[in-house]
């Protein structure tokens, strides 16, 4: 009678449940009682549920997921345990009753098999019980370790406890099973370790030894939610908030938590390198959420709204498809390899930039694609927080492209970057969708540098050292990443993980490692800056956080949150043991920093500031291998750092000297100091207006050359730059956002929309930009059609090289801007003697061309634009040579004299041009090609190879390309041999030939 | 009067084992070879061509008469190479194999029963040259030659010499040396832009194998 009425039960509350929340993931399974713990038996299909409250082991089926049946045990059963072989469930008691009562601790072991029962009295409270490979349970009480023989019976002292306690019965009414036991043991999927803590006790048991390692700890805030989780092979687990290695060090740790031990859960996912969480933050519980965050670092992939709160252990299904876990009504059922079958709405880039500039003032437009992973229709609504930026349509149904738009005039007196957002919202999604940030930047002739995007959190930024190399690195905190940047264009080339919550970066003395600290992690990462690989990372000596590093000649120094709660102080980094170690004193000094201090070192290496937020800077010195200076001459300080390989130093707008003594200070009336670089004896400095409310500035940012051969004299040239670099925050009061790089090639600055990129002679006059010939990018030939890609060659026309790979293409680039009869062009490529771009299609006859750079405007270039103009493209060849693009379809590969075209073989061609012309249907000047449909060419083209004419199969723009044509033919036998063929397209009263060898 | 001279030497080997008892052979045979280069002449710089050493094996048809000379019809399959090479530059296409038929007189110093029998040989055929490995979009001296994936025939001129061992009743054993002589295969390696080649290729072959007389 019990199973039938706890089905419809729960069967109705769970309907309910799905029609109230709407868009969660999950199903609620109530059991009438508080779950303490759950065990998976696959074989039999059931989970088993220890009802806490009612006194039984609830047991639900895996196909319906509702309660079947419930078998009665001892009073509070408070974990349990399937034995490996599905023989036996082992149930512990927790019956810590308050004097005078009776303490009934104990543990049962049930016969799966038989349904025989035997529960033996325990002398302590269990804290847990789990199986290893061996068969044996391992039954953890507050005072010893026991192995449980669930054949026989019998138990087996392996150590003892002290120190633990436990809570007594009863407890205060809304107290749960993970507040009053406190515990939770589990074990790794092979069965070999077995892992369990407490409110102080962590351990970890090996199976294979039968040896324990264990210890007492301390938590703030505590380290809930009291659940465990454990890799398959047991070489890390979840611990409360924690992800912890086998030695108990925290490899990463969430941020943002409360410490709860009644709500959240963790569940790793070993094959597919991820770990299902529920972490509540700190303060009042929000909607529940869960969290699929990557199983290394602990990085966000995804949040999934949830019908109600985990408060336990969870279990994965062997095959990863199916998690169970302890929650509020009973146990949740999340069917998480199936995520792609429930609704989920994400748009498909993170950022979109607007680059409104001073030769386009018309309202700008883009698409944005909102789709569902699993390709579902699932319904969404979309909103702009800012105004000038509009949406449209507001709602839609997966897959949907949103039209977004800009209004420069909205934003032209910002001079800065406005960073926006689009909110997205679904009542069907089960997935917590990302905002997109939108990036609109207006910029005037005089602001330098260009800017690219970088999406996310960015807290640091460092050259290398190295000239060969070639690089920049760039922190990216909120996804636990270092982007490897090359500097010669500007392009990301590598992802580096790092642990969680990255704070910053430093690289060797000796130029070989980058060392990154993180504020969740009890480990300094350290990568191979030859290969770009991680290899041994530090283990901080305490289990503390780095907070900031640098290197000198002498001593790697690390400011460090010291994990016991004490105050931060100052570790010394060994790259050769891979430990650290907390220095006695600082010189002279008690090592006792405070919270929010950062280090750097001199180029030389000679020393290392140290400067807090209180206002307090201390010097170490290489040499004599001490800290050498303390001083607290503010009473605060926050935003620029840098050391000189002069003895000058540099925090916020002070300036110091050897001693760290205030020399004098810098201006402030162009805003808060962002970023200081010292170019020895020369030095560069940005500022931004500060922020309000948390707000970053949308002001034009200022870099300033400084001359410091007399500090006395520190008259500054201040130029705009296209946008504000970062400023600090409360928690994180410094910057460094300066980079000049050390071949002199640029200077980088880590701003509101990610870098910016100045030539180091950015405040250098600039000559009016000069446009001598304007050429088909393809083959240089003066045929240019609309649409088609051309290459403006001349004198001054950008300060810098860069490449870009947005899209839609902009139409201003490095301060350079293009108009054809004052139509704005996308620019693809800007150096100092060639631009890249994109003719409009609307550009067709007569059009003159006009360049705008901050040096000036150009004169007028005249040029006729023809309707078709087909021109292949070429590519370099040895011998500085080039050759056609046209490509034989069988193996992708270019025709070449050496790889030519077999007329015997019905081949097919691939031909990449530009100057075809106008398309249906239409596409935008700047927006890649669509590929369903696609943008066939109006006047289609002839092709001829030694005056055979070859079967046309395709002719237009080829999809995802800008200006980029194609032309597809096939070769028929009856073409004539020969070295230098004549290839011919013609379209229109335009043609272009090259010689290709064609053989047998 | 350009092919008379091949044709009136067919003729005749033709018609001599009809003149004679005879009896006949079939034998296979398998060894290594080797070839001689054409050079490649170009304003841009010369090249050395050829096909590379490889394996050759061999088998004919013959007829032996009574006397001094019968006749063997043959067919040879090599897998070697192409190669060009030029200032230290080698470049090889990965692949190559020729097939080739052709009717050679022989020309015994024994009789054919006889337990040791050297000979020689001579005759005329066909050989087709194939390239077989990967075209390279960008081939090291492809300004100078183009080593290509087509086949190309040519006419062969066979000579040779060896000796056979009569090792059973109707068994032979033989060591033999030949020179198929081609004129160079210039489609399979073909000039550049600019490029000259001519000449003959060589292409010595030496093989021992085994046949059997009825």
């Amino acid at each position: 009678m019990l199973s039938k009425s706890y089905w419809w039960k729960s069967t109705l509350v769970a309907t309910l449940a799905a029609a109230a929340w709407g868009g969660t993931f999950g199903t609620v399974v109530p059991i009438g009682g508080q779950a303490s713990g759950v065990a998976l038996d696959q074989p039999r299909g059931v989970l088993y549920i220890a009802n806490f409250t009612a006194n039984r082991i609830d047991v639900m089926s895996l196909s319906n997921n509702a309660i079947q049946t419930s078998i009665s045990v001892a009073a509070q059963p408070s974990s349990l345990a399937v034995s490996p072989d599905d023989h036996f469930l082992v149930v512990t008691h927790f019956g810590n009753a308050a004097p005078p009562a009776t303490s009934t601790n104990a543990v049962t072991v049930i016969d799966l098999t038989t349904s025989a029962k035997q529960t033996f009295a325990l002398g302590s409270p269990p804290l847990g019980v789990a199986f290893g490979i061996d068969g044996l349970a391992l039954v953890v009480t507050t005072t010893d370790f026991l192995l449980l023989d669930p054949v026989s019976g019998t138990t087996t002292e392996l150590s003892t406890i002290a120190g633990v306690v436990a809570k007594t019965l009863p407890q205060p009414p809304a107290s749960f099973p993970p507040n009053i036991v406190a515990a939770t043991v589990g074990a790794s999927a092979d069965g070999t370790v077995i892992y369990g803590f407490s409110d102080t006790l962590l351990f970890r048991y090996d199976v294979a030894t039968q040896t324990l390692t264990s210890g007492l700890y301390t938590s703030s805030p505590t380290l809930g939610p009291r659940a465990i989780s454990i890799s398959q092979d047991g070489s890390y687990f979840t611990a409360g908030w924690t992800l912890k290695d086998t030695e108990f060090y925290n490899i990463s740790q969430f941020a943002n938590i409360s410490g709860a031990l009644n709500v959240g859960t963790s569940a790793i996912d070993s094959a597919h390198h991820v770990i299902y969480a529920q972490m509540p933050p700190p303060g009042t519980l929000p909607a529940p959420t869960m969290q699929i965050v990557a199983s290394d670092n602990l990085a966000v992939t995804n949040t999934l709204n949830l019908p109600e709160n985990f408060g336990g252990n969870s279990v994965l299904s062997s095959d990863g498809s199916t998690l169970y876990g302890v929650s509020d009504s009973g146990v949740m059922v999340l069917p998480v390899g199936a995520l792609n079958q429930a609704h989920q709405v994400v748009a498909t880039q993170q950022d979109m930039v607007f680059r409104g500039n001073f030769c386009d003032r018309n309202v700008a437009t883009q698409s944005l694609t909102i789709v569902d992973p699993g390709g579902n229709n699932t319904a969404f609504s979309i909103s702009s927080n800012t105004t000038g930026l509009n949406v449209s349509p507001a709602t839609g149904i997966t897959p949907a492209t949103i039209t977004v738009t800009v209004d420069p005039n909205v934003f032209q007196n910002q001079q800065g970057t406005v960073v926006a957002s689009l909110q997205i919202q679904s009542g069907q999604a089960v997935n917590v969708p990302q905002p997109v940030r939108v990036l609109i930047n207006s910029r005037q002739p005089d602001q330098r540098g260009s800017f690219v995007d970088i999406p996310g959190t960015l807290v640091d930024l460092v050259p290398d050292p190295n000239i060969n190399r070639a690089r920049y690195y760039v922190l990216r905190q909120d996804q636990n990443q270092v982007l490897v940047f090359n500097s010669k264009n500007n392009t990301q080339i590598a992802t580096l993980r790092t642990g969680n919550t990255p704070k910053g970066m430093a690289i060797t003395f000796d130029q070989q490692y980058l060392l990154v600290g993180c504020d969740n992690s009890h480990y300094l990462n350290v990568f191979d800056l030859d290969t770009l690989q991680a290899v041994s990372p530090v283990r901080m000596f305490n289990g503390d956080y780095v907070q900031s590093v640098a290197s000198s000649s002498n001593a790697i120094l690390a400011v460090t949150r010291d994990a016991g709660g004490g105050n931060p102080n100052v570790h010394s980094i060994s790259l050769i043991t891979n430990t650290s170690s907390e220095l006695p004193s600082l010189g002279v000094y008690t090592n006792s920093v405070p919270l929010n201090s950062v280090l750097t070192a001199s180029t030389n290496g000679s020393s290392i500031l140290l400067a807090g937020a209180d206002g307090t800077v201390m010097l170490y010195d290489a040499n004599s291998d001490t800290f050498t200076t303390s001083r607290k001459d503010f009473t605060a300080l926050s935003g620029a750092y840098a050391a000189s390989n002069f003895n000058l130093y540099v925090v916020g707008n002070n300036l110091l000297d050897s001693s760290g003594v205030p020399i004098t200070q810098f201006e402030s009336g162009t805003g808060a100091a962002s970023g200081f670089a010292f170019v020895d004896p020369a030095a560069f400095r940005s500022t931004a207006a500060a922020a309000s409310a948390g707000v970053q500035s949308t002001a034009p940012g200022i870099i300033e050359r400084l001359d410091l051969t007399n500090v006395s004299n520190t008259a500054s040239l201040a130029t705009p730059i296209v946008e504000a670099p970062l400023l600090g925050t409360t928690t994180a009061a410094f910057t460094r956002t300066l980079a000049p790089l050390p071949d002199q090639s640029a200077i980088v600055n880590l701003t509101v929309s990610g870098v910016t990129i100045l030539p180091p002679d950015y405040d250098a006059a600039v000559a009016p930009p000069q446009i001598n010939t304007v050429v088909n990018a393809a083959d240089l030939s003066s045929n240019i059609a609309p649409g088609g890609l051309i290459t403006l060659f001349g004198t001054q026309l950008s300060p810098v090289n860069l490449a870009s790979a947005e899209m839609p293409v902009p139409t201003a680039l490095a301060n350079s801007c293009l108009t054809v009869n004052g139509l704005p062009m996308p620019i693809l490529f800007v150096s100092p003697t060639q631009v890249n771009a994109q003719m409009p299609f609307e550009a067709v006859g007569d059009v003159t061309l006009i360049l705008r750079t901050p040096g000036g405007s150009s004169d007028n270039y005249n040029l006729l634009v023809e309707p078709n103009a087909p021109s292949i493209f070429r590519v370099p060849a040895p011998n500085n040579t080039t050759v056609p693009t046209i490509i034989r379809n069988d193996d992708g590969g270019l025709v070449t004299a050496s790889h030519p075209i077999h007329r015997k073989a019905n081949e097919a061609l691939v031909i990449y041009t530009t100057g075809l012309g106008a398309t249906s249907p239409a596409v935008p000047s700047g927006m890649p090609a669509p590929k369903n449909p696609l943008a066939v060419a109006l006047t289609a083209p002839t092709v001829t190879l030694g005056g055979v004419s070859l079967p046309v199969l395709y002719y237009g723009l080829a999809p995802g390309e800008v200006g980029v044509y194609q032309i597809n033919v096939s070769v028929p036998g009856s073409v004539p041999v020969g070295l230098d063929e004549p290839f011919v397209i013609t379209q229109g009263s335009s043609s272009t030939s090259v010689g290709v060898r064609v053989v047998d | 009067m350009k092919h008379f001279l091949p044709v009136m030497f067919l003729t005749l080997v033709a018609t001599a084992p009809a003149a004679f008892a005879q009896n006949w052979e079939v034998g296979v045979a398998g060894g290594g070879n080797f070839y001689t280069s054409q050079t490649f002449t170009n304003p841009a710089g010369n090249a050395a061509a050829k096909l590379a050493s490889g394996f050759i094996v061999s088998a004919w048809l013959g007829n032996n008469t009574s006397g001094q000379f019968g006749g063997e019809l043959r067919y040879d399959y090599e897998h070697s190479d192409l190669k060009l090479s030029s200032d230290g530059t080698n470049v090889s296409f990965g692949g190559a194999q020729t097939n080739a038929i052709h009717y050679d007189a022989v020309l015994r110093f024994a009789s054919h029963e006889a337990r040791v029998s050297p000979y020689v040989t001579a005759g005329v055929g066909i050989k087709d040259y194939s390239g077989t490995g990967k075209e390279q979009v960008f081939q090291p001296l492809s300004d100078i030659a183009l080593l290509t994936k087509t086949s190309q025939f040519k006419p062969l001129i066979a000579v040779g010499g060896g000796v056979k061992f009569q090792i059973a009743s109707n068994v032979q054993f033989r060591v033999e040396l030949h020179d198929f002589m081609t004129p160079f295969p210039d489609k399979v390696i073909a000039p550049a832009l600019g490029s000259k080649i001519g000449g003959w290729l060589s292409d010595f072959a030496l093989m021992a194998g085994i046949s059997f007389s009825f």
